[in-house]
């Protein structure tokens, strides 16, 4: 049985359809994903993300813990601050990509759906292995996770809350009261635009919150959003999905995430990195757009003059340019700017041709 | 919120219409179909001339995250397709019945037409 967000019952009465993602049912879409998509883009929308993991790392050692085991030296990332990164296997290849908020003397981990347990035993599996002094506990049952996403995200929950979030920088946490409730609040997302992410506890006091914002941003056109044009809208960023770009094992090089690294610490899976870098000839993670109808899909095979060069990891038609776009692994000799190729669709090969991401481009809906 | 049903067309269970002129017939999906969909943004239609048998996959109908087979509800020759889909797939969640055809077949064998549900038995199906 999948599990259900603790606002479950709010999403149906929204009208929300529901679908099953990585073990939790969660609403793919209220009205529609195009609708929902360009809400975000040129306005505001809410999601009920709960299907993210939570994860305190608490002690002396958290900091240490941190960075051992991802890609991030953790003593260069200040109280108050939020860092996205990557948690190795021996092997470099990525077990998951995660934000960790760095709150006062802790850290709040945010693995993907479905990931909670499995990044929480690996956490304490390193600290006992290294004899670090840390904490890891997987705390997701008790926080409702909402993003509030678009231009006018910051308009709409400053009328919630007396803290100026003028001041709360991109990548910035902090505890904070929204609608007279304690939540964690950090200026990140996965949409491209302006955005915040709450943690809230205890689950319970969630729907208050929910309701409260779209309240305020009624008269911004606020609306709920799903999963559904979640993924579109991290897609037409060149956003990664640790489900479908991590599958079959991936490395931070591969998936074009060097920008992550800190080479100057010690970490789990550098040495597979470094040997990985030294040989160079590696597939590496490739925007394409369509030049002709169509939509990528997720396993299409990439060729070049009836050759197979790759495979799309993610597609769809994007909504804001109405073409189709796609992320995929592609061989090193085959992926420069512009570079032609065919994407074979049912038996078809279609026409495209490799981009820099992202494929909309900052304020899109402001130009 | 209740789809529309018409009198005067036949259905199937993969919820297709079937509109019969003659010896030929148009096809389409339901409003029921099109309201589960949502926003079809790409059709692929068949070439006109291409033979199908009842149940051949007739043409393929995409929304942004859903990829659907369209079966051809009869065998037959395509003898016409909705050109103007290409471009405005949206016609498709507009006007199920009318605008929104995709495609046309000359029955091979009227015998099959009897096999499809009626209006009312489809109503109760969904």
């Amino acid at each position: 049985m999948p599990v259900k967000s603790p606002l479950h019952d709010l999403h149906k009465e929204f009208g929300a359809r529901f679908t099953e993602f990585a073990g939790f049912e969660m609403p793919i879409q209220y009205t529609s994903i195009k609708d929902e998509h360009l809400t975000v883009r040129k306005s505001v929308g809410i999601f009920d993300v709960s299907h993210m993991s939570n994860v305190w790392i608490t002690g002396d050692g958290a900091e240490d813990l941190i960075s051992l085991t991802t890609v991030e030296d953790a003593s260069k990332i200040p109280d108050g601050k939020s860092q996205y990164t990557a948690i190795l296997r021996e092997n470099g290849t990525v077990i998951d990509d995660t934000i960790f908020m760095h709150l006062g003397d802790k850290f709040m981990m945010i693995p993907n759906a479905g990931m909670a347990d499995i990044v929480t035993n690996w956490l304490n599996e390193k600290a006992a292995e290294h004899n670090i002094c840390a904490n890891v506990e997987n705390v997701s049952n008790e926080y409702v996770i909402l993003a509030i996403q678009g231009p006018k995200s910051r308009d709409t929950l400053q009328k919630l809350t007396k803290t100026d979030l003028k001041n709360i920088g991109f990548f910035s946490c902090q505890y904070i009261k929204i609608a007279d409730t304690d939540c964690i609040i950090s200026h990140t997302g996965y949409t491209g635009e302006l955005g915040f992410e709450l943690q809230i506890t205890p689950t319970t006091a969630a729907e208050k919150v929910f309701r409260k914002i779209l309240e305020a941003g009624k008269e911004f056109g606020i609306k709920p959003i799903g999963l559904g044009a979640r993924d579109t809208l991290r897609l037409e960023k060149g956003f990664i999905l640790a489900g479908n770009e991590f599958e079959g094992g991936r490395t931070p090089l591969e998936a074009i995430m060097s920008w992550t690294i800190n080479w100057d610490h010690d970490f789990i899976g550098k040495d597979a990195l470094l040997k990985q870098k030294e040989k160079g000839d590696y597939e590496r993670l490739t925007s394409i757009v369509f030049t002709e109808k169509g939509i990528p899909r997720h396993g299409c095979e990439i060729q070049k003059d009836g050759k197979k060069v790759g495979m799309v990891t993610s597609g769809t038609l994007s909504p804001c340019l109405n073409i189709g776009i796609a992320m995929g692994y592609v061989k090193p000799d085959f992926r420069e700017q512009n570079n032609t190729l065919d994407v074979i669709v049912r038996n078809k090969p279609f026409k495209a041709k490799v981009v820099k991401p992202p494929f909309v481009p900052k304020d899109w809906a402001q130009n | 919120m209740s789809s529309d049903v018409r009198n005067d067309l036949k259905y199937t269970d993969d919820h297709e219409w079937l509109k019969v002129e003659n010896k030929n017939a148009k096809v389409g999906i339901t409003d029921h179909a099109q309201s589960e969909l949502t926003d079809i943004v790409f059709v692929e239609l068949p070439e006109i001339g291409k033979t199908v048998k009842k149940g051949d996959e007739l043409c393929v109908v995409e929304s942004v995250k859903s990829v659907s087979e369209i079966y051809a509800p009869v065998g037959g020759k395509v003898v016409g397709v909705n050109k103007k889909l290409e471009d405005e797939p949206e016609q498709i969640n507009n006007s199920p019945y009318d605008d929104g055809w995709l495609v046309e077949i000359e029955i091979e064998n009227k015998s099959e037409i009897d096999e499809l549900l009626d209006a009312d038995s489809y109503k109760k199906m969904i």
